[in-house]
This record gives C-alpha cells, sequence and structure tokens, in this order.
C-alpha cells in the first residue's frame, strides 16, 4: 500500500511538473488567442459599436453576411489569391530548399539571400513594389525594351491587380517555405539515399521515388501554413488600394473587407460574423487537409 | 499660493463638470469659463507637414500663454488615424480635443464618441455665426441637430495649370468647360496627358453640382443621382479620359494628380489649397497658376474640411472647450492660417494674400460629406468610377450600381 500511494504521488508529481511547464504557453494563449477567439463569437451576435454593446441581434448578422456583395466578391478574390499562391510559392519553395540543400558553392549565402525577403516588412515590400509596378515603373521599362505594352498600371488595373498582389506574396512568401522544406530535407536520412543510388535509380526517379514521399509531413505543414496565411491576406491589398480593395473590388479580400465593416462603418459584430466564418472555413480546409494526408505527419 | 488655490479650484470645477457630464449631454453641466478652466488635457490630429505641425504647436503655445492653468499636451497619431481613435475611444481614453474628418463625424456621433458643444457654446457666447454656415452644418448630428464640431479650416477646389506647358501650346486658363477640352487639344505633355483627373467622386460631383445634378433631395431622404444632369456631367468627365485628353494619375506614374502636376506630367488638375504647400516644399521650380475650377451651367465647389471635436469621454471639459473656442476663434485661427497652409473657415479673419481664389467659392460650395453608414457607398462609389474611367463601364451602369448601394445605405441609417 505505502508503495503504491508513493508511486502514485510520484506520477502526480511528474504531472505537476509537466503542468508547471506548460501553464504560461498555455495561459498566453488562453489569453491573447482562445479568449478573443470566443469573444469574437460572442460579439458577433450582437450589434457592436465602439462603446461595445448595443443590440442583441441572434444570427441576423450571419443572416446579412449571406446578401452582402461586398463579402462574397471578397470570398472570391481571396479563394483566387489562395489557389494561385499556393500553387506558386510552393513548388517555388520545395525548388530553392532542393538547391541550397544540395552541393553548391557559395550555400549559406543563397539560404540567406532567398530568406532575406521573408524578413522585411510586407508594408516596406508593397511599398516598393507600388513603384517598380507602376505605369513608368522598372518593369514598364524593361518590358519596353522588348517592344512590349508599357503603360500598364499594374496596381490600377483590375485584369492585374489581384496577380501582381499573388506575385509579389509567392516571391516574399517562398523563403520560408524554403527554410520549412530544408528542415525536412535535411531529416531524411542518407541511408534511404545509398539504397536508391545502390538501385541505379536516376535522380528524377529518386526525387520522385524517395525525395517527395518521405517529404509528405513536411507537404502537409507547408500546405497548412500557406493555405491559412493566404486566405488572411491583408495588408498588401490594404496598401495598394489605399483600404479601399479596388481597381474595381479586385483587390477586396475578406480581412480586408472585415477590416472596413470594422474601422469605417463601426460594425464591429458584423466584421466579427466575417471573422467566425473565415474561421469555420479555415478549420474545415486543415481537417480535410489532415484526411487527406492521413495521419503521417506524427510520424 | 494664490495662483495654487487658484489651480484648486478650477480642478475642483473641472472635477464638478466631469462628474455632470455623463451621459453624453452637457444641457445641465457646469461650465467654467474658458479664463477658468485649468488642467492638463490631450490634444490629437493626424500628422501633417512640419510647417504646419510648427504652426499648430505656436498657436497651441500662445493659447497656454492666455490661459496658463491649462496645460496642452499635443499628441499627434502617425499611421491610421481612424483606427488609432477608435482603440483610444474603446479604451474610454480618448484625446480631449482631436481632429475631425466629417466623413467619420455621423458615424461617431451615431457611437456617441462626441461631445455636443451647444451647451458650452451658449454658456461662453461663442459666435459661430462668424463660420463659413455649410461648414458648421456638417458636424451637425443628422438626428439631433446638436453641433459636435467647429471647422477649424477648408478648402474647395481650384483649376492650377502649369504655367509653362500652357504658355507653349499659346493658351489662356479655360474658363468653362468648353474651354477646357478646346484648351486640352492644343497642350502638349512630352510623357503625360494634358489633364489629370482623379478616379474620385471628391471631384467629379463637383462638376455634376455645376451641371445641375444632385446626389441626395434636400431633406437626405432620398438619392437623387439618377438624373440627366447627372449623367451628362460624370460622361463628360469620364470621356475627356476616354478621348485622351486626360489620365488617371497612376497612369502618369503618379500617387495623386498633385504629383502629376508636379512632376510635369500634366497641365492642368484640380486640387485645393493643400497642394499649394506640396508644391512649395516637393516642386519649388515648377511655376503654376491657380485658376477658379471650370465653370459649367451653374456656380457650385465641393467644400472638404476638418473639425475640432471633443471626445465625451473627456474628464477635463472646461479645459477643453476652453481649447477648441481659441483654436477656432479670431485670434488662434489667424496664427493657424498666417502662412497660407490652411484657409480660414471664418469670415472674419482673411485668407492669405493669392488664397482668394479659394476663399471666394464660399457661398457656392456644398460639403464632401455622406449620412451616417455610408462608409462602405463610399468604397463602391470609388470602385465604380474608377471601372468607368477606364471604359469598363457605362456612365448608366455607374449611376446605377451607385445609386442601389447609396438608397441601401440610406434605409439602413434611419
Amino acid at each position: 500500500m505505502p508503495r503504491a500511494r508513493a508511486g502514485w504521488s510520484q506520477r502526480r508529481k511528474e504531472a505537476l511538473v509537466g503542468y508547471a511547464f506548460v501553464l504560461v504557453p498555455m495561459s498566453v494563449f488562453a489569453a491573447f488567442y482562445l479568449f478573443p477567439m470566443l469573444y469574437a463569437a460572442y460579439i458577433s451576435v450582437f450589434d457592436w459599436g465602439v462603446r461595445g454593446k448595443i443590440e442583441y441581434l441572434g444570427l441576423a448578422n450571419y443572416r446579412e453576411l449571406l446578401d452582402d456583395g461586398l463579402f462574397w466578391r471578397a470570398v472570391r478574390n481571396t479563394l483566387q489569391y489562395t489557389a494561385e499562391v499556393v500553387v506558386l510559392q510552393t513548388p517555388l519553395g520545395l525548388a530553392l530548399a532542393l538547391i541550397v540543400n544540395g552541393k553548391i558553392r557559395a550555400r549559406t549565402f543563397f539560404r540567406a539571400a532567398f530568406y532575406f525577403p521573408s524578413i522585411a516588412s510586407s508594408a516596406a515590400i508593397t511599398a516598393i513594389f507600388i513603384f517598380i509596378l507602376s505605369s513608368d515603373g522598372l518593369v514598364n521599362r524593361v518590358l519596353g525594351w522588348f517592344g512590349l505594352p508599357a503603360d500598364t498600371s499594374w496596381f490600377g488595373d483590375d485584369r492585374f491587380a489581384l496577380h501582381a498582389i499573388v506575385g509579389l506574396n509567392a516571391w516574399t512568401t517562398s523563403g520560408t517555405i524554403m527554410l520549412f522544406y530544408l528542415a525536412a530535407l535535411q531529416s531524411i536520412p542518407t541511408d534511404v539515399y545509398e539504397a536508391a543510388a545502390i538501385d541505379r535509380a536516376s535522380r528524377w526517379r529518386t526525387f520522385w521515388k524517395v525525395t517527395m514521399p518521405l517529404l509528405k509531413p513536411a507537404h502537409f505543414f507547408v500546405l497548412a501554413v500557406t493555405i491559412i496565411g493566404a486566405l488572411k491576406v491583408f495588408d498588401q491589398a490594404y496598401i495598394v488600394s489605399r483600404g479601399e480593395g479596388g481597381p474595381n473590388y479586385s483587390t477586396l479580400t475578406i480581412v480586408l473587407e472585415l477590416f472596413r465593416a470594422a474601422i469605417n462603418d463601426l460594425r464591429f459584430g458584423y466584421a466579427a460574423a466575417m471573422g467566425v466564418v473565415l474561421f469555420a472555413f479555415l478549420f474545415t480546409v486543415t481537417l480535410l487537409q489532415r484526411r487527406l494526408f492521413g495521419n503521417s505527419e506524427a510520424s | 499660493m494664490k495662483t495654487r488655490a487658484l489651480a484648486a479650484a478650477g480642478v475642483a470645477v473641472a472635477l464638478l463638470a466631469a462628474a455632470c457630464g455623463g451621459g453624453g449631454d452637457s444641457g445641465g453641466q457646469a461650465v467654467a469659463p474658458p479664463a477658468e478652466a485649468s488642467g492638463n488635457i490631450v490634444l490629437s490630429g493626424w500628422g501633417s507637414s512640419p510647417a504646419e505641425t510648427a504652426l499648430l504647436k505656436q498657436v497651441v503655445a500662445d493659447f497656454e500663454q492666455k490661459y496658463p492653468k491649462v496645460k496642452v499636451n499635443y499628441q499627434p497619431v502617425s499611421g491610421d488615424y481612424p483606427t488609432a481613435m477608435l482603440a483610444k475611444f474603446s479604451a474610454r481614453k480618448p484625446p480631449d480635443v482631436f481632429y475631425l474628418d466629417p466623413n467619420f463625424a455621423q458615424d461617431w456621433i451615431k457611437q456617441q464618441l462626441l461631445e455636443p458643444l451647444d451647451g458650452y457654446i451658449a454658456k461662453t457666447s461663442f459666435d459661430t455665426s462668424k463660420f463659413v454656415p455649410q461648414l458648421v452644418d456638417e458636424f451637425k448630428g443628422q438626428k439631433d441637430g446638436k453641433t459636435y464640431g467647429l471647422p477649424k479650416d477648408w478648402s474647395p477646389l481650384a483649376m492650377f495649370t502649369n504655367t509653362a506647358l500652357l504658355g507653349q501650346a499659346g493658351v489662356s486658363p479655360p474658363k468653362t468647360w468648353d474651354e477646357l477640352t478646346a484648351a486640352a487639344r492644343k497642350i502638349q505633355v512630352p510623357g503625360g496627358k494634358p489633364i489629370c483627373l482623379s478616379p474620385d467622386w471628391a471631384r467629379a460631383l463637383a462638376f455634376v453640382y455645376q451641371n445641375g445634378g444632385s446626389y441626395f433631395n434636400d431633406d437626405k431622404t432620398q438619392v437623387t443621382l439618377d438624373s440627366a444632369a447627372t449623367k451628362e456631367a460624370l460622361s463628360w468627365y469620364v470621356g475627356l479620359v476616354r478621348d485622351g485628353l486626360a489620365a488617371t494619375p497612376d497612369k502618369l506614374g503618379s500617387g495623386w494628380c498633385g504629383e502629376a502636376l508636379g512632376k510635369g506630367k500634366a497641365a492642368i488638375v484640380f486640387e485645393g489649397n493643400w497642394l499649394v504647400p506640396a508644391m512649395h516644399d516637393q516642386y519649388p521650380n515648377v511655376k503654376y497658376e491657380i485658376q477658379p475650377l471650370v465653370a459649367g451651367k451653374q456656380p457650385a465647389n465641393l467644400a472638404f474640411t476638418n473639425a475640432y471635436g471633443m471626445a465625451a469621454d473627456s474628464k477635463n471639459k472646461s479645459a477643453a472647450w476652453a481649447l477648441i473656442q481659441y483654436l477656432n476663434g479670431p485670434d488662434g485661427m489667424k496664427v493657424w492660417t498666417s502662412k497660407g497652409l490652411a484657409l480660414p473657415s471664418r469670415t472674419d479673419v482673411a485668407p492669405q494674400p493669392g488664397l482668394e481664389v479659394f476663399a471666394d467659392q464660399a457661398d457656392d460650395s456644398r460639403p464632401w460629406q455622406f449620412p451616417a453608414g455610408f462608409s462602405s457607398v463610399l468604397t463602391v462609389m470609388g470602385n465604380e468610377i474608377t471601372s468607368a474611367m477606364q471604359g469598363k463601364q457605362s456612365v448608366d451602369d455607374l449611376v446605377a450600381k451607385v445609386s442601389t448601394a447609396a438608397t441601401q445605405a440610406l434605409a439602413k441609417s434611419r
């Protein structure tokens, strides 16, 4: 009996130590993530103003969302943006990772250089891109050398504005993706490559049959992170369109519309409802991905 | 010793004022005469040019000298002004006195963020009749009719012309719409266009009014954009771009038309008094003239203004009012407008020489302001007029879409 009790208290002691270790991060998580999330859900059923609660509305905010033309335009833009940016930046990041994982000269320099755009402020990069892509900017100058039409205002034309943001974001974020893939590549044991070499597998075949499958957990992680990041796009669209989402609503994203509803219309409840819808969507996408990729990320 | 006792009395009065100030109604509040106000207050506004900041600091210093018991802490807001202000309002710690944009004003009034000033105006016999009347009206609550801000300065639009470019073409500054078109056909601007036009209702609407069009009916209960006069004016405005006589600033490699004039990419632009200091600071070598807006069927212009407002949550409303009545009084405004950076909103303060072209427009200028809940309509307006100017939709579609959005917003706001 005494021994059993000692064992139990030993276990309890260990558990307590464990909880003590996670207490600080968990309370930070609860205070700055969990609480605001739940509070946003609470706000979303009210007409909520700057000074707080005005009136209980039930699901009226959500019903209004259903036929809010601007919101659905924003949803469409955001989905299009996400699809394009993920398709563009994931292979780019993987390619960069493969390059700097190989034995090349000045490897450290290239690793740093490719990663650099990711640490620069997105506001600053966007401001520079406004100059580069303006009607008398660098890109048009270069196009002019090849005799192509050289007076496009890339951010001022609804055919190009969203794609221009895709391009600039794919470039900035590819460095981070490179880093994720690089870490995953280096955790692949060398013996599988040796085995492949002994079997005389070509480099192409080795990549598709060995590297890619072994990167599966990284794929899941990268896709989850980039999709979530892309669906939250805001600052570039805000800066490029001066908060209007223009031209012709082409850069109106969900979070930009949410920001507008809160800050300009002072409809915090309505904006919170948009936030809840966005969260529900993100959550579903992540669950779907987990299902799709199995539970291999645990291995 | 004596000053201390006085200060203590002042604090007591201020506390009393604050204690009575609940509910945002100043009707029954004890308002200390400005001379007796005391304590610390915070003044905020959006950041502006160093010259403008220096002037404001000078006016505030003059105020503190005249009202030595009040200490003003000037805290300009850098970055996004409404966002920063809303955070302060939510935290119940707003600045006591601050810049108020008329296009936020109605929403802020509706949310009870602002203190009505009528009680203070009445008790201190502050004469508001000296202001350009329609500017004061912009800051009256659309439901209660109370005054929530006093205009600190204003500007209508004018026509800025590049002297050299017009001289080369041998044209004098146009005076009417037709003359403008004719002049634009003669002017050659290397790497640019004769005219820069903003895809912005804050320009186009002036011409709509000139043509006899309107946005609302008189009591703002109905959207009246859908008229032949409005469409004719917008077709002319948009047509200048479609005919290649004008371009939007982004096509001229500029952030706004003022920049296009400065860079020599446009010979004619329509801007307000704010372009004068910008030209002086950034393009001191470009010679330009300021002319009245080209005229349509009837004289009309847009009035752009900002006010000083007081927070409903201010802890020292007597001192806040003392500051507002000084800043907006003849002495404060005289210093504030002394460098020509701003146009006085009071008729008893003379504008700087050369700015009469703006001041003369006072009677014909209509407020650039919309009712509460119109922020999303402004987004629609900006996007749709851009589309029309890019030739992606007809003026009829532009008017129809804006009318629909405005009508919906109007229905919601009542």
